[in-house]
């Protein structure tokens, strides 16, 4: 009998941070599980060879960008796309509002290099896509998640229940405490202390990470499992009747609240926001 | 004529280098960011407020650099002062973000070199060469882990902290954690101080066979670390000239008064000079910008570093032993801050926003980093990023130039070249995610 040989993976990064990458160096235990083939942050290699497992990280932003993702997915038999900006174009959608595609525009041409597409875009705009691993970035537990088999992944269905913050029925803030709470209180629900924190309607895996420590959470991981395959109208109602329930807070407030940049660079799983037109992501296909 | 490019891998981003040569003569070097972030574009009109959390992913590897220089720049505006505890939980996670960085760039990025390998993924145990090798994917991982998880510990997040806030931060650190992660950060100095060792043994071998610590001209250095101590939650920048005389001394708000900036066609980043000088900025501009590191085991590094290289020291591989330097002090002196008592309260204090003009530094891991905003109704009317890894374009180029010199001689081209490229730009560290941020 000969010896299973390891399953060979490679890391593609397309426009974005590293902070991906970097995370997945936190997952040391890839290293003796997997052949790592391809990843220019950490090997000299500039093609990706054939692969059982291409994680892609980053949104497509350049010429370049959709050159190589189109190389790289024929080598790979399983597509994995990683990160807030693969899925969605994360941070860049900011760069994506009309007034800001201006400013990109008249910035001075350069000769040489890769041209800006219009957009920054998703992977799966281009490709299909087997497995979406959200989060900004996953944690090195999400990855290792990913490369053995999400099947066998084990996690709560949303940040909330991962946070373990207690709810009070009788601390009902009349106004979001914005960024200048003071001091959070360590064991209370950030909602109850008037925090817009959507982690009751944000995917778990992350094992509340941002919520622990006092953070209200952003929703980089995306919608739960029963608002993936809604539109983001059904998100933002979600989170209504949580405040409406928890909170005296106006609905207005809460509504004009969702809609900044810091939040809806996050929204990207709903595709109706995303402006992609593509359908919404199966749940199946989410980790 | 004839270009001779390179594609760059093991650094941060997507780069590569361009020689052009005629008739054996290097005509240029030129050093290319591939991509464009476009940051200060995409941050218009966003709450001046959410900055501390929307630019940290400018780079998910100078992530820390960014949320406390967002932080300081909104205070700047605001005019707020955080209490002496949240500085200090602030230079804690300036010292893990110090932590991974160093170490990623000297076992992951520029290890390789040394080793001759692809990857340090790729040396097996069976394949080590020697016991120093062994295993030591392993332990150089587990040591830049440490610099991740006091990033969680003191900022909530463990890519994109989360806990600097305007004001201070919004939270201690519990006791217990501390305690305990204290323990794992003296479990791991002597790992680290191992690997630093070996890293230096390899760095001679390598220099023996090449025949140079890198022979580049002097230049000016700049640097915001304290002349005394290092320190990295900065406020004053200052500039050495290359004979090592102090030269210059500005706040981040005097910036363009000190520096002269300038894009270029070639590459989707800038370049900073000063007065016509290259500079260079990171681990040996602060090496030599600093007294002491004020600290038992650095120190001695420290020490050898002087009475092999003199002072001010100029080698471009020096970057790289200095980085070793730098990640055993941060080790240590975390180990050691981390003995006092962060659990209490008073980790900030109230402040109210207005409309105006904020400057944020912290030294990052590659140098001074400056963050400038202009807020008007609340939101950011201008942003701007002034990027360590832009101070060092021009010091990049002329060193890729001495040795594409060194390399091509009447129309051959040594092989050599090839690697010698990579470990020119590796010792700068350059960042391209936070340079065309």
């Amino acid at each position: 009998m000969t010896l299973k040989q390891p399953p060979r993976f490679a890391v593609l990064q397309l426009s974005g941070c590293a902070g991906c990458e970097v995370s997945l160096l936190n997952a040391s235990e890839w290293i003796d599980q997997f052949d790592l083939a391809f990843m220019p942050l950490v090997t000299s290699a500039y093609d990706v060879p054939e692969v059982d497992v291409l994680l892609i990280s980053g949104g497509v932003r350049s010429d370049e960008d959709l050159h190589n993702l189109r190389q790289a997915v024929k080598r790979a038999k399983k597509i994995v796309a990683v990160g807030t900006c693969a899925i969605s174009g994360g941070v860049a959608n900011l760069g994506n509002r009309d007034e800001v595609r201006r400013l990109f525009m008249s910035q001075t041409e350069r000769h040489d290099l890769p041209r800006l597409l219009p957009k920054s875009q998703p992977v799966d705009s281009f490709v299909e896509v087997d497995l979406f691993l959200p989060g900004c970035p996953p944690t090195p537990e999400l990855f290792m998640g990913a490369l053995l088999g999400p099947e066998d992944f084990v996690a709560s269905k949303t940040v909330c229940q991962e946070c373990g913050r207690k709810k009070l029925k009788d601390m009902k803030p009349a106004h979001l405490t914005g960024s200048r709470g003071g001091e959070v209180d360590p064991e209370i629900c950030l909602i109850n202390q008037g925090y817009l924190c959507v982690g009751s309607s944000t995917r778990g895996g992350c094992r509340a990470l941002c919520t622990r420590p006092g953070h209200p959470c952003v929703g980089c991981r995306g919608p739960s499992d029963l608002l993936i395959e809604k539109d983001s109208q059904a998100w933002l109602e979600s989170i209504q009747r949580v405040f409406a329930a928890m909170t005296d807070i106006p609905a207005e407030e809460i509504h004009e609240a969702l809609l900044s940049p810091q939040l809806s660079l996050f929204l990207f799983q709903f595709s109706d926001y995303a402006g992609t037109g593509q359908p919404p992501r199966p749940k199946e296909k989410v980790l | 004529m004839t270009t001779l490019t390179f594609p760059l891998s093991r650094i941060e981003g997507h780069a590569r280098v361009e020689i052009e040569v005629r008739e054996g003569q290097v005509i240029s070097t030129r050093f290319q960011a591939m991509e464009k972030r476009g940051f200060n574009l995409m941050v218009q009109g966003v709450p001046a407020e959410q900055m501390p959390v929307i630019v940290p992913r400018i780079c998910g590897v100078c992530s820390t650099a960014h949320h406390v220089a967002a932080v300081k720049a909104l205070e700047d505006a605001y005019g707020v002062e955080p209490p002496p505890l949240a500085n200090q939980i602030r230079e804690l996670l300036l010292l893990g973000q110090l932590i991974q960085n160093q170490a990623t760039s000297l076992f992951v990025f520029t290890m390789p070199d040394r080793l001759g390998v692809q990857s340090i993924f790729h040396i097996t145990d069976e394949e080590a060469d020697t016991a120093a090798q062994f295993n030591i994917a392993k332990r150089a991982l587990m040591v830049r882990q440490l610099g991740t998880d006091l990033i969680t510990l003191a900022g909530g997040q463990f890519i994109h902290p989360v806990k600097a806030v305007v004001g201070g931060v919004s939270g201690g650190i519990d006791a217990e954690k501390a305690d305990a992660f204290r323990k794992r950060l003296r479990a791991a100095l002597p790992v680290a101080c191992e690997l630093v060792d070996y890293y230096w043994e390899i760095s001679l071998h390598m220099k023996d066979r090449i025949g140079t610590w890198g022979d580049d001209q002097p230049a000016y250095y700049i640097s915001s670390t304290e002349r005394d101590n290092p320190r990295y939650n900065s406020s004053i920048i200052r500039v050495m000239t290359p004979a090592g005389e102090c030269c210059r001394e500005f706040t981040a708000d005097a910036f363009r008064k000190e520096l002269i900036f300038e894009e270029t066609d070639y590459s989707y980043a800038g370049r900073t000079s000063y007065q016509g000088g290259v500079i260079r900025a990171n681990s040996l501009a602060r090496a030599n910008m600093t007294r002491r590191m004020g600290i038992r085991r650095a120190d001695a590094y420290m020490r050898r570093l002087r009475s092999e290289f003199g002072h001010p020291a100029h080698p471009i591989l020096l970057f790289d032993l200095c980085r070793g330097i730098e990640l055993v002090y941060a080790i240590e002196l975390a180990s050691q801050l981390l003995e006092d008592d962060y659990s209490h309260n008073e980790v900030d204090i109230p402040y109210t926003p207005r409309d105006g003009e904020g400057w944020g530094l912290v030294e990052a891991p590659r140098g001074p980093l400056i963050h400038h905003y202009v807020i008007e109704k609340g939101n950011i009317a201008m942003g701007e990023f002034i990027i360590p890894t832009v101070h060092n374009m021009l010091a990049i180029e002329r060193a890729l130039r001495v040795a594409a010199e060194r390399y091509i001689h009447d129309d051959q081209v040594n092989l050599e070249l090839e690697q010698a490229v990579g470990r020119v730009v590796r010792a700068f560290d350059p960042c391209i995610a936070c340079a065309t941020h």
